[in-house]
């Protein structure tokens, strides 16, 4: 890592705050109901892009599951809801609870294994969630999915909810990346072995970050849910899963930043892309390919990259100013 | 004979499964990545054989040669254009190889499926049946004619890919470069090369897979998911880089799917193999068959 770690994240929150602030105040400027709805579904994958960069970004679990966290969330609320009529206030948190102790266990299980064999086990996971979920017809009403009771009548209730969880998830991510946690997670990252032998409980803390990472999934679930008043087995696509990657990917892997700028940035155009009738999956999908091949680190990455040039470029000259006394 | 009937079922199915993972399987021996967008290489298929066949009205057994070749192509460009940085020792990404692959193929697999729904659009296309007879009387057994023939050629073509890399030279090759490419390339063999042969090879098996299971499966964008998901079972169960490996995978989890679909659950039969593969993965990371995983 390129110097001054705790500078960039204070740097990345300070961006995010800035950038969470223009998105408070542009339901001002955006009265249509149908951009605000883009708005919230933005929110919605920025909440889980963030969860899962903190287990791919800075874990380095390369997880293919977060859709289906978000969905077991989602399901978690939505099934009490639609048997028994416990308020969504209730049902949220037993869906987030739901999906934090799934994602324990899952945690818990894959711990031994990582790369291709780690991606491949999630995977299963994910599948046969979905598929338990929609074949359960009596419970789950299969592929129809449960409608549920909205939390809200007015929009933009809705908007200030996801726009609150957004900051909270954000802040808490900040204080838990640059705690002594944070540091554990992401020496584990780039060498577990390593990590281990410096005395880093690599098992405690990768069970940790899939806990919270889940949890954070379910909780977006379980309130996205109740926005669209629609918990469907489509939540757990692998296309979801896809859409996340390529926003994680294309903000930036491993900043805090990097999930929101994907999600907002791939969110938007493709409903711009959408009115001018391109297939916005297909620009995106590129796009993703091209970042991953060429430009790794991202939106972010590239931005922080001029950045460091352009300082380190304005010190020499100080220094050379200076006299170039070392 | 019900039992006798399930075996038969179980088998043919299998080996179609043995025949689409066995690429998979193949990558993984040389590079150690999986390849996202395996199923993307079997819809490329699935569309040649239908089109070709349906459109140009090219026959039938032409049309599966050139799925394998277009199969071919993209997968050799895939190589080409993706995987190369996969060698390159001294950058970020040999550190973070997996992750590379997977958010390179997994983009991959996004950008053919919406390309397909771009140009040839999303209404599902059925394959024409190889053959007109709709049912084959073996003794007891009633079987369909087009799954009989096709069971054969996909045997007919695993044979041939064993025989191809265990006894001709670019196969030798193949096997040097999966067990040591540092070792291999020192004595002499381009490595580059045979991961240009493997990843060409394999883009051809599964889209002549593709093509063979067009009448099964037809022909849409996202058709390769299901056959994806089936051949990441299939090299888990069977141990991920071994030939037989995929070979007896495949026909295990035919098997498997086609009991317990009629003794367990026939709503449940594709999530038996995903409880396997976590089964295998958490117990035996290397597969039944398969190479020793050296970091656990």
């Amino acid at each position: 890592m390129r110097g001054g770690s705790r500078i960039r994240t204070v740097r990345e929150l300070r961006v995010s705050i800035l950038f969470l602030a223009i998105v408070a105040v542009l339901p001002y400027f955006v009265i249509v109901p149908y951009w605000r709805g883009v708005l919230i579904v933005a929110m919605y994958f920025a909440l889980v892009s963030a969860a899962w960069n903190l287990l791919a970004g800075y874990t380095g679990q390369f997880s293919l599951a977060p859709a289906a966290f978000a969905m077991i969330g989602g399901y978690g609320s939505g099934l009490l809801c639609y048997h028994f009529g416990i308020s969504p206030w209730i049902g949220i948190p037993c869906g987030t609870l739901a999906a934090t102790v799934i994602g324990l266990m899952l945690g818990r299980i894959v711990l031994r294994l990582r790369g291709p064999y780690l991606a491949l086990t999630t995977l299963a996971f994910a599948e046969i969630v979905r598929l338990v979920i929609s074949n359960e017809y009596e419970i789950t009403r299969g592929d129809l999915g449960l409608s549920v009771t909205p939390l809200f009548e007015h929009q933009l209730n809705y908007y200030y909810l996801f726009l609150f969880l957004l900051v909270v998830v954000q802040i808490g991510l900040y204080y838990l990346v640059r705690s002594r946690a944070g540091l554990y997670l992401q020496a584990i990252r780039d060498d577990d072995l390593a990590a281990s032998g410096r005395g880093v409980n690599v098992v405690l803390w990768k069970t940790v970050s899939f806990a919270v990472s889940s949890g954070i999934c379910g909780l977006a679930g379980a309130f996205y849910v109740h926005f669209i008043r629609l918990a469907s087995p489509e939540l757990g696509l692998i296309l979801q899963t896809g859409l996340v990657i390529a926003m994680v990917v294309i903000g930036g892997m491993g900043t805090l930043i990097g999930p929101l700028i994907g999600a907002f940035l791939v969110q938007l155009s493709s409903e711009a892309l959408r009115e001018v009738g391109l297939s916005h999956m297909l620009f995106f999908a590129l796009t993703v390919i091209l970042f991953g091949r060429f430009f790794r680190s991202g939106i972010w990455g590239g931005i922080d990259f001029l950045r460091d040039k352009w300082e380190t470029r304005s010190e020499s000259k100080e220094i050379m100013e200076a006299g170039g006394s070392e | 004979m019900l039992i006798f009937d399930i075996i038969v079922t179980g088998l043919m199915m299998g080996a179609f499964y043995s025949l689409m993972a066995v690429g998979l399987s193949l990558i993984f021996g040389i590079l150690k990545v999986v390849n996202f967008a395996h199923g993307e290489f079997f819809m490329v298929g699935a569309y040649t054989y239908t089109l070709l066949s349906l459109n140009l009205g090219i026959p039938l057994w032409l049309a599966l040669p050139c799925s394998f070749l277009l199969g071919a192509v993209v997968g050799w460009l895939t190589e080409r254009l993706l995987m190369r940085p996969l060698y390159d020792k001294y950058t970020t990404w040999s550190v973070m190889r997996d992750e590379y692959a997977i958010i390179v193929t997994f983009g991959l697999s996004l950008f053919l499926i919406n390309l397909a729904n771009q140009i040839i659009g999303p209404y599902p296309y059925r394959g024409p049946q190889l053959v007109d007879w709709s049912r084959i009387e073996i003794g007891p057994l009633m079987i369909s004619g087009h799954r009989f023939v096709a069971s054969l050629l996909a045997s007919a073509m695993l044979a041939a890919i064993y025989l191809f890399v265990r006894y001709s030279r670019w196969g030798k090759e193949i096997q040097a470069v999966a067990q040591n490419r540092l070792g291999a390339s020192i004595s002499g063999i381009n490595s580059t090369r045979v991961s240009s042969i493997v990843f060409s090879l394999c883009g051809g098996i599964v889209a002549f897979s593709g093509g063979l299971l067009a009448p099964l499966f037809h022909a849409y964008p996202a058709v390769g998911i299901f056959p994806a998901l089936k051949s990441y079972v299939v090299v888990v169960i069977g141990g991920m880089g071994s030939i037989v490996g995929s070979i007896a995978g495949g026909l295990l989890l035919g098997l498997l799917e086609s009991f317990g679909a009629v003794y367990i659950s026939y709503a449940y039969r594709d999530t038996f193999g995903f409880i396997i593969l976590m089964i295998v993965l958490l117990i035996r990371p290397h597969g039944l068959f398969g190479e020793k995983v050296r970091e656990v």
